[in-house]
């Protein structure tokens, strides 16, 4: 009875599982079918399923209707500084805010928290009036510099993390004669290592995605990222869907790559729970 | 306690403390504290950005409440799409990551997809929905359908199309998926083991292990997508400008309108600011109550 | 070990390329004057206008053009949104493109050039269609780029499958709306092959429709004009949209959707492109735009024409287009000046005209045969375009951008009211009586710039 019981839930866990894969798959699948047919092709019914005529113009279309290879280049270059930034910039914070018992970091994690309930839309007119005050609109300072000043996202993250770190760690580097710098770097570093990726890929992610900051920053489209590049396919009368499928396609392939890559770090991550206090 | 055994007195350590969060200083104040000042001046006047701005007070607040129905819609709308994504993200995450945590076959393969959809950047997505969703040509309706259901108004509809965003944003659940499994993960086997030993079920193992080891995690998702629900913005700005007949028009759209479209800086300001005070008040219960729920390892 | 030397190996890499293209800056000579020139469009319509824009560039060796392009939508509001950017910031451009909706509002507060000494000096007043030039208290801020207007194309083979007789191009002598509704039942068909008004139709599983309108406020004035009709009044005062000829006109358009089921239902976004479901022969008629024809001129596949507006009334017409101005903080006013007239000279940029994407605001380009010739003449511009679309320019009338609030007017009211008669939900008379009364007590009636 026992046995049928486990049978019964195990095909059912199964079912559960593949069906999600499959809702999972499926939209992206259908994205890269249509980024190989013909617009016309793409409008006709009965729907066709897999394209009889591959279409493999559209990706280079991709490149000939708008600068996209710039788009791309501005993109690495913009993501790049973004995850430097936020590396170095979160664990100190994390670190500090966690681990370091002094007057007034409750407030300061407070206020770090609050900030991620600010509607980040409308802070962005503020921020443009600032970053012109600096003479830095139309460059990418304005899209990566704040990535050195700490993101309440992964500082919120981290700090969870490093609170399942037990504090004997400090204690005894203490001991030895170590100080925070060190501690950081030899101690929490390798423990954190996991998490760290979590922040560099998350990080890659937000500056991939970002569509508001490129949208309001630059103004050339030599300058354009990706997010927003994608955009200037989309035209009120005629939209060419089977390229900027090919432009979609093409705009995720790298996250995939990169994710396939790095997934290790990824889920090891957050998984370091191992530590026992 | 802890802290008062370590090799540096109290002096040293405050000043390493803020050392050490002093970028975070710095960009509470250059990012968030002058913007903030600056949007909450802007919210007592009447500025289009290109004439000088003028100074009205309270007017915009008050202009807000009383003439534009538009607000209350949107509040309304963000609310309704926040209430329905919120939960049924945490009960799927924490199903699917409970799933995962068994011992199945090919669970590497499961997670990857499963994660695979929270990668795909919001324009993207955003653009791909929109064809998914079409109700000519769109490969949802073709399979009702062709299974013989009634073709569904998806976006074009104003009853449909914050559910329809709603499916849209559970097909991102997957990043919470995965911090729920890694959660689950981190589980010691031995309390596991014990509660089997006391010859509790699944239910209780659910109940008095998972459920309170996991509670940090779930917290933080919680505020993290609530404050993500709230800030609904680039998916009906793509997808349906607002529409149909501004059942999708989100709070962050009406202030993005009011802003951009109108020019109504002003008005748009005093209305992020309302957003502000909301989102606070929201997180704020959650925080109060959640002392009552979370259970911490490392604090004591 | 190994994967993290890849690892640090790829950072290097993309930050050493990412260096190299942000150092990519080119050091200009002194003599030579650069301008700058924002616009927006479709992907085609960007390869026109940087064409044109190299071409004025050999034709003036000291004067270099950055094109600036911004990508466009429906409403304008993120051209709007950038172009507020860039004026706060002082990094306007030279000249370019202007939304019309922002045109008084900009202009009253200075940032344009005044046009009127340029033009009175170059002798442009006369030889110009008079709508061309956008005044506001009598002085001249800026131009249409183009004429541009409403058209109604439709494909051949549809009509002649349908037995759908081919409609007249005269835009006096148009089908009337009765007639139109009738020849749509006959062109819409489901899959069983049944018409509207058939038993056995069924609306929910239609594979051809009659027709597809645009719909988007500018589009929405030649109809309500058409039937005697107006919105708001040209005072900028006056609501007119709740008086019986509008509410018939947009029952009309909304009878088409709900009652005669010869439309899709096209709302929110932009992902149903009627373009292609009439090249794909799923469409009989496709009312739009008539820069529509750049994109319908490279469609070699199937054989469109043109037809006059059905008639609702009286014959109508809507002059509607970007504005081409001049930013005052220009350093060279000059050359900005010449820039701008070489984009409105057919004779200099003919391929604008002659790929379909703009009419010419030049007179002598409607009077004068040879030069009607020179843009109308050609493989893009199908059979009784001049008669359905050029001449009907003579009853057309400007798009009302010179009221003052009415981007919002539309945008807070009548855009939700119309939609929510168009998925039928209201009807014409209770969405628009509700919206005007919410109109009128608004304040955003202010009169005009």
């Amino acid at each position: 009875m026992m046995k049928t019981r486990r049978t019964g839930a195990v095909v059912l866990t199964y079912l559960c599982l593949v069906s999600g894969a499959i809702c999972c798959l499926i939209p992206l699948l259908w994205l890269v079918r249509s980024s190989l047919m013909s617009t016309e092709d793409m409008f006709k019914l009965p729907l066709i399923f897999f394209p009889k005529k591959i279409r493999f113009q559209n990706y280079a279309e991709v490149f000939t209707m708008v600068p996209f290879a710039k788009f791309y280049a501005n993109t690495i270059f913009v993501v790049t500084f973004n995850i430097f930034g936020a590396l170095i910039s979160n664990l100190m914070i994390a670190y500090g805010l966690t681990r370091i018992e002094f007057k007034g970091r409750k407030l300061m994690f407070s206020l770090s928290i609050g900030t991620l309930m600010l509607p980040a839309y409308v802070q962005l007119i503020p921020l443009f009036i600032e970053w012109n005050w600096f003479g830095k609109i139309n460059t990418f300072f304005p899209l990566i510099v704040p990535a050195f000043f700490g993101n309440a996202f992964f500082i919120f993250m981290l700090c969870q993390f490093l609170r399942t770190i037990p504090r004997d760690f400090d204690e005894a580097a203490f001991m030895d004669g170590a100080n925070y710098p060190l501690i950081i770097a030899k101690i929490i570093l390798p423990l954190a290592k996991p998490a760290m990726a979590v922040v560099a890929i998350f990080q890659f992610m937000f500056t991939w995605n970002d569509f508001m900051g490129p949208l309001l920053f630059l103004n050339d489209r030599e300058k354009f990222t990706l997010a927003i590049g994608i955009r200037t396919f989309i035209s009120t009368y005629y939209t060419p869907w089977g390229v900027l499928m090919a432009a979609a396609t093409l705009t995720i392939l790298p996250l995939i790559v990169l994710f396939f890559s790095a997934q290790k770090f990824f889920i090891s991550g957050l998984t370091l729970g191992g530590i026992k206090g | 306690m802890a802290g008062a055994k370590m090799g540096f007195n109290t002096k040293r350590q405050t000043l390493w403390g803020w050392i050490l969060i002093s970028p975070l200083c710095l960009g509470l104040t250059l990012w968030v504290a002058f913007p903030m000042g600056l949007s909450l001046w802007t919210s007592l006047t009447e500025w289009d950005m290109l004439s000088k701005a003028e100074f009205v007070g309270l007017k915009n607040y008050i202009t807000i409440f009383t003439e534009d129905e538009l607000f209350l819609k949107s509040v309304r709308n963000t609310l309704y799409f926040t209430v329905l994504s919120v939960p049924l993200q945490m009960i799927i995450a924490l199903g699917g990551a409970l799933l995962l945590n068994t011992q199945v076959r090919g669970k590497r393969a499961f997670r990857t997809i499963f994660y695979l959809p929270s990668l795909i950047p919001i324009v993207v997505s955003s653009v791909m929905w929109l064809w998914l969703f079409n109700s000519q040509y769109g490969l949802i309706n073709y399979l009702l359908h062709s299974v013989g259901l009634n073709r569904v108004q998806w976006i074009d509809s104003r009853h449909m199309v914050i559910p329809s965003l709603t499916i849209m944003n559970i097909w991102n659940v997957g990043n919470i998926i995965i911090i729920f499994l890694a959660g689950l993960q981190g589980i010691p086997k031995d309390l596991l083991e014990a509660v089997e030993i006391d010859g509790g079920r699944y239910w209780h193992k659910f109940r008095f292990v998972i459920i309170p080891l996991l509670s940090p995690i779930i917290l933080y998702n919680m505020i993290v997508n609530m404050i993500k629900c709230l800030q609904l913005f680039v998916e009906p700005y793509i997808m349906t400008g607002g529409g149909p007949v501004n059942s999708s028009l989100s709070f962050v759209l009406h202030i993005y309108n009011n802003a951009f479209k109108y020019g109504k800086m002003g008005v748009a300001n005093a209305m992020a600011w309302v957003l502000f005070i909301l989102t606070l008040l929201i997180s704020l219960v959650i925080f109060k109550t959640s002392c009552h729920w979370t259970y911490y390892e490392g604090d004591r | 070990m190994k994967s993290k030397f890849l690892v640090i190996a790829c950072i290097l890499f993309l930050i050493s390329a990412g260096l190299c293209f942000a150092n990519g800056q080119k050091a200009t000579a002194s003599d030579q004057v650069n301008l700058k020139y924002i616009y927006w469009g479709s992907p085609a319509e960007d390869a026109a206008v940087k064409q044109a824009l190299s071409e004025f560039e050999a034709a003036n060796p000291t004067i270099k053009v950055e094109p600036m392009y911004l990508p466009g939508d429906l409403d304008g509001s993120t051209y709007n949104a950038k172009m507020k950017a860039l004026a706060v910031s002082n990094t306007l451009p030279d000249v370019g493109y202007f939304r019309p909706e922002e045109f008084g509002n900009y202009a009253e507060n200075g940032y344009f050039l005044k046009l009127d000494d340029l033009i009175a000096r170059d002798g442009m007043d006369d030889s110009y269609l008079p709508q061309t030039w956008l005044k506001i208290q009598g002085n001249t801020y800026g131009a249409y780029s183009a004429a541009e207007c409403q058209v109604m194309w439709y494909n051949k083979k549809v009509l002649e499958d349908a037995g759908v007789p081919i409609p007249p191009t005269d835009y006096r002598n148009a089908w009337s709306w009765d007639e139109f509704v009738t020849n749509l039942k006959k062109i819409t068909v489901d899959s069983k092959g049944n018409h509207p008004g058939d038993p056995g139709f069924n609306a929910k599983d239609i594979t051809r429709f009659g027709v597809s309108y645009d719909l988007w406020s500018a589009m929405y004035y030649p109809s309500v004009w058409s039937n005697g009709g107006d919105i708001i009044g040209s005072d900028g005062k006056t609501v007119y949209v709740d008086k019986p000829e509008a509410i018939e006109a947009f029952q009309n358009l909304s009878d088409l959707m709900n009652v005669h089921h010869v439309m899709p239902l096209v709302t929110g976004g932009t992902s149903v492109s009627p373009m292609t479901m009439l090249a794909n022969g799923q469409l009989g008629f496709y009312v739009t735009g008539q820069w529509t024809l750049l994109e319908l001129g490279t469609m070699k596949s199937f054989d469109y024409g043109v037809a006059a507006l059905p008639i609702m009334k009286k014959p109508a017409q809507l002059y509607v287009s970007g504005v081409n101005v001049v930013f005052n903080s220009t350093k060279h006013p000059e050359e900005a000046w010449a820039l701008q007239k070489w984009m409105m000279d057919p004779s200099k940029t003919l391929d604008l005209y002659t790929s379909g994407l703009w009419m010419p605001t030049k007179m002598s380009y409607y009077t004068d045969a040879e030069d009607l010739a020179k843009w109308l003449d050609n493989d893009v511009h199908p059979e009784g375009f001049k008669e359905a679309v050029v001449d009907s320019m003579a009853v057309a009338v400007n798009e009302p951008i010179m009221i003052k609030n009415i981007n919002q007017i539309w945008g807070d009211y009548l855009n939700s009211a119309v939609e929510s008669i168009w998925i039928g939900e209201k009807t014409a008379k209770e969405a628009l009586t509700e919206a005007a009364g919410k109109i009128r007590k608004s304040g955003l009636l202010q009169g005009t710039y």
